[in-house]
């Protein structure tokens, strides 16, 4: 250490003691990928009396030290905010965070999704479509074997990928995969994936919670190819998962996880920063100042595209009204929204689904829409509509309070906008697509393509605006046959435009995924696509 | 005679089960959506839902399902979740033991407690003693249990660090450390059974020593602490047997909040995600044990209070 520090003439990172590299380490967990900044600088400098340059190499060195090759050992406990009898191993029947972390834990995908949403290999070593992405093959890994020791074949994926067709299938996703005809197996480990129209995305779509490989005949029953194997499963209590010492990569790095719910936003709050649980999804505005405040735990803020939108149904008064959506469209106070309401964790919306989250997609060059009460109140007027309803249930974080203050503002300009909030249960069959304004949000899928189709394709299933416009289904299939990232993007940025100025969508923010984990954890995976790195941990994470 | 009135008893408690029965199948057919719907929930589409109906059977008629239900419950099969998949025997089975040792452990302590209390605060009415307990246990009985949940939580877990947050179970905790995971919901049900129990004992007791023959008792020189104990208590013991009988069957049914707030899986809690999920077998097996449970208790508080008391043997 001595002689280290004499070399460079400044103090590394490994020089610290442990509760300065917690300091460190702490700082540099918060930026979660940016930089650090000035104030991080000042902050160490003002805690241990270094100077700036070597608050920087304390920083830099502090990084490389983080990223050191993950330790062995140790288990964690992990509360979702969401669990029931309802709780899933099945795959195709996934829907809550709680089971897209049961299976990561216990499956394997095709393809994995990276960091900025690039499909990566996992079961399959390689993946080609055919130069009109009209055929797909992907080329199986031969080390694979099940947690009962039988080998992984090219059956296995047949008949897990064909679970999402047909008519007799009630998966989840059964609309987003809906592009593929058929999957062929064309040796033992090789499969080749027909489409009826061409789809240059479907390897990133692979990677999604439900595309998950279960053994040739099983219904998901805990046997799968993952990093940990299932010891205990009891549906709405917990599941105690063992790492899985046959594990065909390296990974597992815990000797066990146990997986639990806790409903209650407070108690969850409260378990982790008590030391009881080490990582929880879900944190809400309200307590972000209490998790910041504790020192053992750090608060996850990841950019995603979570709608905070209302839904304004164009095929019934008064959305049918064209300036009456614009009006409640110029009528959010954005800014507000992100800052005060979302406490920053969030990012501004303008009225499309497709966020920055999304990556190159996302069309920064479409005018961003201003809070204006003055085109409000003109819209409002034009449209002759002086009063509407509007239906609020706690779907996203934030929507209640985005309503209320929309009415505080609405009021202003002698609009009269009754909220009426009503339950989450039962929410999604009895009040949306139904009541002619309600609140909504949707999961980010990983391709923009994918988020657009299913809302705003024409005649699409859960066009949830009624909103059909030909040229939209148009550009959805053309641009994903388009190879070319130019052109790519223009026919990208060309349907955000489109639904920007005619669906009857209203999205003035998009939420942050918020969780909180405690500090010795590392190697948190920063997927957006869901709770703590997009429900990936399972496999990365290790204990400092 | 006191057989005859058991099994009387014992037969409308059947009767009312079986209405019990129809009237939750009734109630969670009439909310909107359907379980099908749920598990779908915003991803459902007509073609998914139909499918995932015929699966589960729930696109039969209601009556059937509910004959079909009941058939199997005669003989003893709860059926399968149909949100889920799992058996609901499955399910119950181990809440069903979680709930039991809740419920056991917080009696166990707080019925000796609220009676000795009660009993302590009727033999000196009027006292600072008396007063401070009354004072207590009005104030306990105002205060919603969340409220004292999560205050309990903020200070002996967040602040001091002695207690766990939740009531987590590894299942293979020692006795010692079973206990520490429980404090704290424990003391929550404790205070907040024990109040009402604490009242109800000492106003049964007063109740009863303004009677002609405790009147006689004093004027012959019976010391207080004697009247009490050996006259008074068991001529009151009837309305406070019943309020122990309620508090108990409050313990296995109704402690979804404290169960909620520490994360405990029990009954409770179970019925509620059933009846979210639209789960109909779940939500009737869940209710046949909570009505059940209160036939049984209420059935045993009136035994006692007859055994107690003899008039009440006698048909008037």
């Amino acid at each position: 250490m001595k002689d280290k520090k004499s070399v460079s003439g400044e103090l590394g990172f490994s020089d610290l003691d442990s509760h300065h590299q917690a300091l460190v380490e702490k700082i540099l967990r918060k930026k979660r990928g940016g930089d650090y900044s000035r104030r991080d600088a000042l902050k160490l400098m003002m805690a241990t009396g270094v100077t700036a340059a070597t608050a920087s190499n304390l920083f830099v060195t502090g990084g490389q030290a983080m990223a050191q090759t993950p330790k062995k050992g140790g288990s964690v406990r992990f509360a979702s905010s969401l669990h029931g009898p309802d709780d899933q191993l099945d795959p195709p029947k996934f829907t809550s965070t709680i089971d897209y972390t049961r299976g990561r834990a216990t499956y394997n995908s095709l393809v994995q999704h990276a960091n900025d949403l690039t499909p990566q290999p996992e079961l399959a070593e390689s993946f080609e479509p055919n130069a009109d992405a009209t055929e797909w093959t992907f080329k199986l890994r031969k080390d694979v074997t099940w947690h009962d020791g039988s080998p992984f074949t090219a059956d296995d994926v047949v008949y897990s990928m064909s679970r999402h067709q047909g008519e007799d299938s009630t998966s989840v996703i059964k609309s987003v995969m809906a592009s593929v005809d058929e999957w062929k197996k064309v040796g033992p480990h090789e499969v080749k994936a027909i489409l009826n129209t061409p789809n240059a995305d479907l390897a990133v779509l692979l990677g999604m919670f439900q595309n998950k490989v279960v053994k040739d005949g099983t219904t998901g029953d805990g046997i799968g190819t993952g990093p940990y194997t299932m010891e205990s499963f009891e549906p709405g209590v917990k599941s105690v998962h063992k790492r899985n010492e046959n594990y065909w990569r390296d990974g597992s790095n815990l000797d066990a996880i146990e997986i639990t719910g806790i409903t209650d936003p407070v108690a969850r709050v409260n378990a982790v920063i008590a030391g009881d649980m080490d990582l929880v999804s879900l944190i809400e505005p309200k307590a972000f100042r209490q998790v910041e405040a504790a020192g053992n735990v750090t608060l996850l803020s990841a950019p995603a595209a979570l709608q905070v939108g209302i839904c304004i149904l164009l095929n019934t008064a008064p959305g049918n009204n064209p300036d009456f959506v614009k009006g409640m469209q110029f009528i959010q106070d954005r800014e507000r929204i992100v800052n005060k309401l979302l406490k920053g964790k969030g990012t501004i919306g303008n009225d499309t689904p497709i966020s920055v989250a999304h990556g190159t997609d996302f069309c920064s060059e479409l005018p961003q829409r201003e809070f204006d009460p003055d085109k409000a109140k003109f819209h409002f007027k034009k449209a002759g509509i002086s009063t509407a309803e509007l239906f609020v249930a706690p779907v996203a974080p934030g929507i209640e309070d985005v309503s209320l203050l929309a009415q505080a503002n609405a009021a202003k300009i002698g609009f009269d906008l009754k909220i009426k909030k009503v339950p989450t249960d039962g929410y999604w069959g009895a009040v949306w697509m139904k009541e002619p304004m309600n609140a909504v949000t949707w999961n980010m899928r990983p391709t923009a393509n994918s988020q657009m189709a299913i809302q705003f394709a024409p005649g699409a299933e859960w066009n949830d605006t009624y909103w059909n416009n030909d040229r939209m289904g148009e550009l959805l299939s053309l641009s994903l046959a388009e190879t070319d990232s130019d052109k790519r993007h223009a026919m990208y940025c060309e349907m955000q435009t489109l639904i920007h100025e005619g669906s009857g969508m209203v999205i003035p923010a998009f939420s942050n995924i918020n969780d909180a984990v405690a500090n010795n954890i590392m190697g948190i995976p920063k997927v957006p696509l869901g709770q703590i790195g997009g429900c990936e941990w399972p496999e990365f994470i290790w204990l400092a | 005679m006191m057989a005859q009135m058991v099994l009387r008893r014992l037969g409308i408690g059947f009767i009312m089960l079986i209405v019990v029965s129809i009237i939750v199948f009734i109630g969670t057919s009439i909310l909107p959506g359907d379980v099908a719907q749920i598990i779908l929930g915003q991803s459902a589409t007509p073609e998914t839902l139909a499918a995932l109906r015929a699966q589960l059977g729930t696109d039969q008629p209601l009556y059937i399902q509910y004959l079909s239900w009941l058939g199997n419950m005669m003989t003893g099969d709860l059926g399968i979740s149909k949100a889920g998949g799992a058996t609901i025997a499955s399910l119950i089975g181990g809440r069903l033991g979680n709930t039991m040792m809740m419920a056991g452990i917080v009696s166990a302590i707080a019925i000796p407690l609220s009676v000795a209390l009660g009993l302590w605060a009727a033999m000196h009415p009027g006292t600072w003693l008396d007063r401070i307990i009354t004072f207590c246990t009005l104030s306990l009985i105002s205060v919603p249990e969340f409220f004292i949940a999560t205050i309990l939580v903020l200070v002996l877990a967040v602040e001091l660090h002695w207690l766990p947050s939740t009531a987590y179970l590894s299942g293979d905790e020692t006795f010692w450390q079973l206990m520490k995971s429980l404090a704290m919901p424990l003391i929550t049900l404790v205070i907040v059974v024990s109040a009402q129990m604490i009242r109800m004992t000492r106003a049964g007791i007063l109740n009863v020593m303004s009677s002609p023959y405790i009147e006689m008792a004093i004027l012959k020189g019976v010391p207080r602490r004697r009247i009490i104990l050996r006259h008074a208590f068991f001529n009151a013991i009837g309305p406070i047997v019943n309020v122990i009988a309620l508090n108990l069957a409050y313990l296995v049914s109704g402690v979804v909040i404290v169960e909620t707030i520490f994360a405990y899986p029990g009954l409770a809690k179970l019925m509620i995600d059933g009846v979210q999920t639209r789960d109909l077998p779940l939500v009737q097996a869940c209710a046949m044990i909570f009505s059940g449970t209160y036939v049984a208790l209420i059935l045993v508080a009136d035994v006692a209070s007859i055994l107690s008391n003899p008039r009440l043997r006698q048909p008037k």
